[in-house]
């Protein structure tokens, strides 16, 4: 079962970083600032999928839970108030705003699932030095 | 030795050291591999047909006599036949301003009929203060105003590209001048396109404090130009000075053209912008025309000046 949380985790990011750095590619990185956000969040969360299916500790899910958490709420400012000055509207880019919202808050409900079902996880094994 | 059951032994540490290590690692390899895709992407985009590609002609100046230009119909008609000679046609030229030097009839029909000369099938037009001399622009609109909102502005899409042009020639005092009615057009117009629309602006006076002293920007711009400052890409194009000048604000990039009439002096140079008579056969170096292009996916518009031939 944890295995399958930490895949699911891993994939959801994976598509939210797919879905930036394609952005990025076409055209988001001649915007001030959101070019160079998109290109960290890209490759950050590329990183962190990979590690975490690598069966890397636990703070990477903390790491991918935070990028994709920091991820929604960018994208809300960029919806209301403006972030960096740069503001779009709805659902666009179609269809990726939608996709990267959907990866971000699924990424984020599988981290937070095992602390809200507060049942124990089996601890891993480390063999002591 | 006992150890604290929450702290970290020195082999935990260095796993989780080398796990944080691969993290950024892999992050910067990732980075770099994007960019690098990214660049490639836009090498390529740049070898592509142009989505769109115009031409910009300015202050025609058609009725002017003096020693810094005694043929203005003359040079004005050279750059249509060096805009009919690029060797394809432009999707539209533009003509940004002062198209008549005094504003009388005859002038306007002798613009009018020349710019007919025009292989595009489009040309669009703005006001310069020359075209408003003594009427508050009522002839200029009367020729070139079919379509437009208010005293002239007006806006189209074109092959995915929005453009917007602007009236800043009436009611100025020193500076250009848009005014309330203008500026909420600019704001309604906007308001329902997606912020990767290219936008291109054109106007007479330069939208930009290119040199204040002389008049040359548009008090109340800052304010037209918020409305812009979500799109990914503006630029504005304007005459009025009659010299090549760039400058790049944010997201806005000014292109100030030149001339098809007779040159001005630098910003600064002597006390007012009177014409300036070059030596004889350098005229034709100081006027020109200006190609544009836009392809789609690059931010950046493509510009090539042109000296008169």
């Amino acid at each position: 079962m944890r295995i399958l949380f930490r895949l699911g985790l891993a994939a959801s990011l994976a598509v939210s970083a797919l879905s930036h750095a394609y952005l990025y590619i076409h055209g988001y990185q001649h915007i001030p600032m959101i070019g160079a956000a998109f290109l960290v969040q890209a490759s950050v969360s590329f990183s962190l999928a990979l590690l975490i299916v690598a069966g890397g500790p636990r703070w990477l899910e903390w790491g991918a839970a935070a990028v994709a958490g920091g991820s929604l709420v960018a994208f809300v400012l960029s919806r209301t108030v403006g972030l960096f000055g740069f503001s779009e509207r709805g659902w666009e880019p179609a269809p990726h705003a939608a996709i990267t919202v959907v990866a971000e808050v699924l990424c984020v409900l599988l981290w937070a699932a095992p602390i809200v079902v507060r049942r124990p996880l089996p601890k891993r094994l480390v063999v002591a030095p | 030795m006992t150890r604290e059951p929450n702290t970290m032994s020195r082999r935990q540490l260095i796993r989780h050291t080398a796990w944080f290590g691969a993290a950024v690692g892999f992050a910067v390899v990732g980075g770099e591999v994007i960019s690098h895709v990214a660049g490639s992407a836009a090498a390529e985009r740049s070898n592509a047909r142009p989505t769109l590609r115009f031409a910009q002609v300015s202050d025609s100046h058609i009725g002017f006599s003096g020693a810094p230009n005694p043929d203005v119909a003359g040079t004005f008609g050279h750059a249509i036949e060096q805009v009919n000679g690029l060797g394809y046609a432009p999707d539209f030229v533009i003509h940004t301003g002062d198209l008549t030097h005094l504003s009388t009839p005859d002038q306007f029909d002798q613009v009018k009929q020349m710019m007919t000369g025009f292989r595009t099938p489009h040309v669009f037009t703005v006001p310069g203060e020359h075209d408003s001399v003594d009427d508050a622009g009522q002839k200029y609109r009367s020729v070139f105003g079919a379509g437009t909102r208010g005293d002239g502005w007006y806006s189209f899409d074109i092959a995915g590209v929005h453009v917007i042009a602007l009236v800043n020639t009436l009611n100025l005092k020193k500076l250009g001048h848009l005014g309330v009615d203008q500026l909420e057009f600019v704001k309604q117009d906007v308001a329902g396109l997606s912020s990767d629309t290219p936008i291109i602006v054109f106007s007479h006076i330069p939208l930009f404090a290119m040199y204040p002293d002389w008049g040359w920007g548009t008090d109340d711009a800052t304010q037209a130009l918020s409305y812009l400052s979500r799109f990914s890409s503006v630029t504005c194009l304007n005459g009025h000075v009659h010299q090549l000048f760039s400058k790049t604000e944010g997201n806005v990039t000014f292109y100030s053209g030149t001339t098809t009439a007779y040159p001005l002096p630098h910003p600064g140079d002597g006390p007012a912008p009177k014409p300036v008579t070059l030596p004889a056969g350098k005229l034709h170096d100081a006027l020109g025309i200006r190609e544009v292009s836009y392809t789609k996916g690059q931010a950046a518009l493509a510009l090539k000046e042109t000296a008169l031939q």
